[in-house]
C-alpha cells in the first residue's frame, strides 16, 4: 500500500484525539482547538518544507536557526521599540524571509556543487545562523510589542463571540499545502524530486537536471522556514536568540512520523501535515490529559500526566511508529519473494518437464 | 512541417558509426582504437569476455563517458556526445545491466522519467504533470513490448524481466534510433528471454538499429545480423551471422595462447583427503541443488559467466548467506555457519570480489586491516594489543611483499594488487584451512598477478584448499586442480585438470555445450 503509513497516522491521530476528549472534554473546547491548530500549522509549514528536502534523499538541520533569524531580522528592521529600526514590515518581513531564502540557496549550492555532505553542511549552516541571531539580539531580546504583526499569529477569520475561529497561521498553512500538493505531486519538479530519491544514478541517466533540483529543494526549505519564522516572531513577540532551537528536530519528526523515509524516495505532503499533527496534539493531550477516579474513601481524585514526560512519550511514538513499519514493510518483502520464487520453481518444472 | 528528407542513398545506410574510439583510465587503457557502425534495421552483437571494454564503449556511447579519441557519426554527421542528455536527444538509448529504474516510481513516470512531456509552450519545471495522457501513452508503450500491467503499479513491484520491458518501453517513449542493451537477460527466465528477443525481432524490422551486449553465444546467433568481437579493448573479429561459428567466436574472445611459465606446472602429488564436502546446497535466489566436493591442498576453479550464481554460493559457504536447504562437512563434521564468525571460527575466509566495499576498510592502515579479523584475540579484557598488531602487519607485508611505504599507510593508497595482497595476509595471519578466492586478480596488473598466483600455490602445497572464483579464463585454466563450471545458478560440470580447455569452458558456461553425462 502506497499511502500505508499515512492512513495508520491517520486512524491514530483519530484515535488520540478520540481518547483525549473522552478524558477531558475541554480538549475539544474552543480555545484549546483553536491554539492546538495554530501550533500544528506553524509546525506543518516548515516541516512540509524539510519534506522536499527529505524525500530528496538530503536532510537540512539548519532550519531551527533559520525560523530564530527570521523573526530577529524581522524584530530589528520593524521593531520601533529600542534596539529597533523602525522601519516598516513591509520591508522587514520581505527582507527578513528573502534573506533565510538566500541561506537556503547557499547551502544547496555547497551540497550539489561542492558534493559536500547535507548533514554537515546544515549543521554548519545551524551553528553559523544560530550565532548571527544571537549577535544581532547582542544576548537579549527585541521586542515587536504594538507591532501590527501580532495580530498575524493571534488573530484570524470567522470571529465569533469576539474570537477568530480560523487563525491566521491556519490560513498560512492551507495555501503552502495547496502549492506544496500541487510541485510535489502533480508537477514535473515532483516527479524529479522523488525521482533522485529513488534511484539519483537513474535521474541522472534518464537526464533530469539533479543538481539544480536538489538545489532547489534546500531553497523550498528554507523559504518556508521564513515563512513559520514570521508567524512564530508575531506569536512570541519577544525575539531572543532562543527561538527555534531544536524544531528542526520537530519537523523530520513530523516527516517520518507522516511516513517520509530518510532514504529518499517516499513521502506525501499530507503525511507530514498529520505527522505534524500528531507532534502537536501529543504535546498537547500530555497537559490536557486526566484519569478521574475515586479513591477508597471514595473521595474524586484526578491523575494527570507528568510534563516532564513529553520528551519520553514524543520519543517513544516515533520508535513505535518505525518499528511497526518495518515490520509490516519485511512482511511484505517476504511474501513477494516467496512468490516469486514460487513463480520461478514453477517455470524451471515446466523447462525440464518440455520438450 | 519538416521538409522532405534528402534521399538516403543506401536503404540500410549508416545509422550509427564509431571510428578510432579510444579510452583510457589512470593505469589501464580501456578502450584502443575501436570501431563499430550500425544499419538502421540491424541487431549487432557485441561480445568479449569480462574486461573487454564492452560496458565502456557503450557508456561513451550513451553520454556517459568522454573518449579521448576517436569520432562518433550518427546518420552521416559528426556529433558530441558530451553528457547523457545528448545522446537522448539524438536517439540513443542505454539498457543497462543493472537497470536504472526508480524503484518508488510507478511505470508510467518510469517510462517518462526526464521527458514528460508538458503542457504550456516552454513547460518550466512547475509545469503540472499531464498525467493522464501519460497513463494512457505508457499504456500504449506498455503494450508494444507485451508488458501486461498497469502502468500505475510501482516499479518495485515488477520483476526483473518486466523491468527490463520498462527499459525498453522508456528507450521507445524517446523514439530511439540506436537502442543498447547490454547483458538483457542475465537476470531473466527461459520464457522472460524469448519474449524479450521476440520484441527485439519487432524493434528491428520497424527499423530500429539494437546493438546487444551478451555473453550467451547461442541467444547471440539467433538474433544478431553480424557479431563483433571485442577482447582488451580492441576489435579483434566481426563475422555475419552466415560465417558465424559459436566454436570459432570463443577462439577468438579467448584469443591468445597461455603462457605456461606464468601459471603453476601441472601438480605431481596425490590429491588429499576431502575437506569440504557440499552436498544438495541450496542458496538463497536459486532453484537448484550444488554439490561438490574440495580436497585438502586443492585449488578448485568455479567458472561461469556473471551472474551464474558462484558468488551468492562462496557467501553461502562464508556464512553471510544462510544456506536453505542440503548440508556441509568440513573435515568430516557437520559444518552449518550461521554467520560469518561460525565460518571464520572453523577456519573458512572469504577474499570476496569486491575487495574495496566487503575486504577492506579502505581509510584504515594496513596493519590495522591485517589485523581487523584477529585483533580482538590478541590481548586480554578487550585490550587493543596494537603490539602483536604491528608484528603480524609486519610479518605478513613481508611474506606478501606488499609494496607499502609502512604498515601505518592507508590502504586506500595502494595499488589494486597490493590492496588485494593485504587482504590476503588479513586472512593468512589467521591460519585458514579453507581459503575462498572471489576474482582474486580483478583490476591487478600483471606483475601482481603473478605473485598473487605463486602465493596461491604456495598455500595450497602447505594444505589449505583453495575455492577460486574467477572471470579470466586464462587463469581458472592455469591454476585449477579441478574446474567447476556452473550456469545459471546449477553446476554444470566438474572438469579435472586433464579435461580443461578454455573452449570447453567457454562452450559449458555459455551453455552451447551440453554438460557430460557422468558430470
Amino acid at each position: 500500500m502506497r499511502l500505508r503509513r499515512e492512513l495508520g497516522m491517520t486512524v491514530a491521530l483519530c484515535v488520540m484525539a478520540l481518547a483525549l476528549w473522552w478524558s477531558n472534554p475541554d480538549f475539544l473546547g474552543r480555545s484549546n482547538v483553536v491554539n492546538t491548530l495554530r501550533q500544528i500549522s506553524m509546525l506543518g509549514i516548515f516541516a512540509i518544507g524539510i519534506g522536499f528536502v527529505i524525500i530528496a534523499g538530503g536532510i537540512d538541520l539548519s532550519i531551527g536557526s533559520l525560523i530564530g533569524l527570521t523573526g530577529v531580522l524581522v524584530a530589528k528592521i520593524s521593531s520601533t521599540g529600542p534596539g529597533g529600526l523602525g522601519h516598516s514590515l513591509w520591508t522587514g518581513i520581505p527582507l527578513a524571509v528573502a534573506t533565510v531564502t538566500m541561506v537556503g540557496l547557499a547551502q544547496g549550492l555547497l551540497v550539489t556543487r561542492l558534493g559536500l555532505q547535507p548533514f554537515i553542511v546544515t549543521l554548519g549552516g545551524m551553528l553559523l545562523v544560530r550565532g548571527v541571531s544571537q549577535t544581532v539580539v547582542q544576548g537579549g531580546t527585541l521586542s515587536l510589542g504594538g507591532s501590527p504583526l501580532l495580530r498575524l499569529a493571534n488573530g484570524g477569520v470567522l470571529v465569533w463571540r469576539g474570537e477568530p475561529l480560523v487563525p491566521y497561521p491556519l490560513l498560512v498553512l492551507v495555501a503552502v499545502i495547496a502549492a506544496s500538493v500541487y510541485v510535489l505531486h502533480f508537477s514535473v519538479f515532483g516527479r524529479y524530486v522523488f525521482a533522485i530519491g529513488g534511484n539519483r544514478e537513474a535521474a541522472r541517466y534518464s537526464g533530469i537536471p539533479v543538481r539544480t533540483v536538489e538545489t532547489l529543494t534546500y531553497v523550498v526549505s528554507a523559504g518556508l522556514a521564513g515563512v513559520a519564522g514570521v508567524c512564530y516572531a508575531a506569536y512570541i513577540g519577544q525575539m531572543s536568540q532562543q527561538v527555534g532551537i531544536a524544531y528542526e528536530m520537530y519537523a523530520i519528526a513530523a516527516a517520518v512520523l507522516g511516513g517520509c523515509s530518510l532514504r529518499g524516495g517516499e513521502g506525501t505532503v499530507f503525511g507530514i501535515v498529520i505527522g505534524s499533527a500528531i507532534m502537536r496534539i501529543i504535546d498537547n493531550g500530555i497537559n490536557m490529559f486526566e484519569w478521574r477516579y475515586e479513591d477508597e474513601g471514595g473521595v474524586p481524585r484526578i491523575w494527570r500526566l507528568d510534563p516532564n514526560w513529553t520528551f519520553m512519550i514524543i520519543g517513544a511514538v516515533i520508535l513505535v511508529a518505525v518499528i511497526l513499519d518495518q515490520i509490516a514493510h519485511d512482511l511484505e518483502d517476504r511474501r513477494r519473494v516467496r512468490r516469486a520464487a514460487a513463480v520461478a520453481a514453477g517455470e524451471a518444472r515446466r523447462e525440464s518437464a518440455g520438450p | 512541417m519538416a521538409l522532405p528528407a534528402a534521399p538516403v542513398p543506401e536503404e540500410r545506410g549508416a545509422l550509427l558509426s564509431m571510428s578510432g574510439i579510444t579510452k583510457r583510465f589512470p593505469g589501464v587503457v580501456a578502450l584502443r582504437d575501436v570501431s563499430l557502425s550500425l544499419a538502421r534495421g540491424e541487431v549487432l552483437a557485441l561480445v568479449g569476455e569480462n574486461g573487454a571494454g564492452k560496458s565502456t564503449l557503450m557508456k561513451i556511447l550513451a553520454g556517459a563517458e568522454q573518449p579521448d579519441q576517436g569520432e562518433i557519426l550518427v546518420e552521416g554527421r559528426a556529433v558530441a556526445l558530451d553528457g547523457v542528455g545528448a545522446a537522448r536527444r539524438l536517439g540513443i538509448a542505454l539498457i543497462h545491466q543493472e537497470l536504472m529504474l526508480a524503484p518508488n516510481l510507478d511505470v508510467t513516470a518510469n517510462i517518462f522519467l526526464g521527458n514528460e512531456p508538458r503542457h504550456g509552450r516552454r513547460g518550466g519545471l512547475l509545469a503540472p504533470l499531464a498525467r493522464a495522457r501519460l497513463d494512457a501513452r505508457a499504456e500504449a508503450l506498455l503494450g508494444r513490448v507485451g508488458l501486461r500491467v498497469a502502468p500505475t503499479t510501482p516499479v518495485a513491484r515488477l520483476t526483473p524481466g518486466q523491468m527490463q520491458l520498462v527499459e525498453i518501453a522508456k528507450a521507445l517513449s524517446l523514439d530511439a534510433r540506436v537502442i543498447v542493451m547490454d547483458e538483457p537477460t542475465s537476470s531473466l527466465t527461459a520464457a522472460e528471454s524469448e519474449h524479450l528477443l521476440s520484441i527485439i525481432r519487432a524493434l528491428r524490422d520497424g527499423g530500429v538499429g539494437v546493438i546487444y551486449i551478451s555473453h550467451r553465444l547461442g541467444e547471440v546467433l539467433a538474433l544478431s545480423d553480424r557479431v563483433m568481437v571485442l577482447r582488451d579493448g580492441k576489435n579483434v573479429g566481426e563475422r555475419t551471422r552466415a560465417e558465424a561459428r559459436v566454436d570459432e567466436i570463443v577462439a577468438i574472445m579467448v584469443g591468445r595462447p597461455l603462457d605456461a611459465a606464468y601459471f603453476r606446472a601441472a601438480r605431481v602429488d596425490a590429491p588429499g583427503p576431502p575437506i569440504l564436502a557440499v552436498e544438495d546446497l541450496v542458496v538463497a535466489g536459486a532453484d537448484a541443488r550444488v554439490s561438490f566436493t574440495a580436497r585438502r591442498g586443492e585449488i578448485l576453479g568455479f567458472a561461469g559467466l556473471v551472474g551464474s550464481g558462484r558468488t551468492e554460493l562462496m557467501e553461502t559457504i562464508f556464512g553471510a548467506r544462510p544456506a536453505l536447504g542440503g548440508r556441509m562437512l568440513l573435515a568430516g563434521e557437520p559444518y552449518r555457519p550461521r554467520g560469518v564468525r561460525d565460518a571464520i571460527a572453523r577456519g573458512v575466509y572469504l577474499a570476496p570480489e569486491d575487495r574495496k566495499t566487503h575486504g577492506l576498510v579502505l581509510p584504515m592502515s594496513v596493519a590495522e586491516n591485517t589485523s581487523l579479523p584477529g585483533v580482538g584475540g590478541y590481548g586480554r579484557l578487550g585490550w587493543l594489543d596494537r603490539r602483536t598488531e604491528r608484528r603480524v602487519a609486519e610479518a605478513e607485508v613481508a611474506r606478501l611483499k606488499i609494496k607499502t611505504p609502512s604498515i601505518r599507510q592507508r590502504v586506500v593508497n595502494l595499488s589494486g594488487g597490493n590492496q588485494q595482497k593485504v587482504v590476503l595476509g588479513k586472512w593468512l595471519a589467521m591460519s585458514p584451512r579453507v581459503l575462498i578466492l572471489d576474482e582474486p586478480t580483478r583490476g591487478v596488473d600483471v606483475g601482481a598477478k603473478a605473485e598473487i598466483y605463486r602465493h596461491v600455490e604456495a598455500l595450497s602445497g602447505r594444505g589449505i584448499t583453495i575455492l577460486m572464483v574467477s572471470s579470466d579464463m586464462e587463469e581458472v585454466v592455469g591454476m585449477s586442480d579441478r574446474v567447476v563450471v556452473m550456469r545459471e545458478r546449477r553446476v554444470q560440470a566438474v572438469l579435472s585438470r586433464a579435461d580443461v580447455t578454455p573452449e570447453r569452458i567457454a562452450a559449458l558456461m555459455t551453455g552451447s555445450a551440453q554438460p557430460p553425462p557422468c558430470a
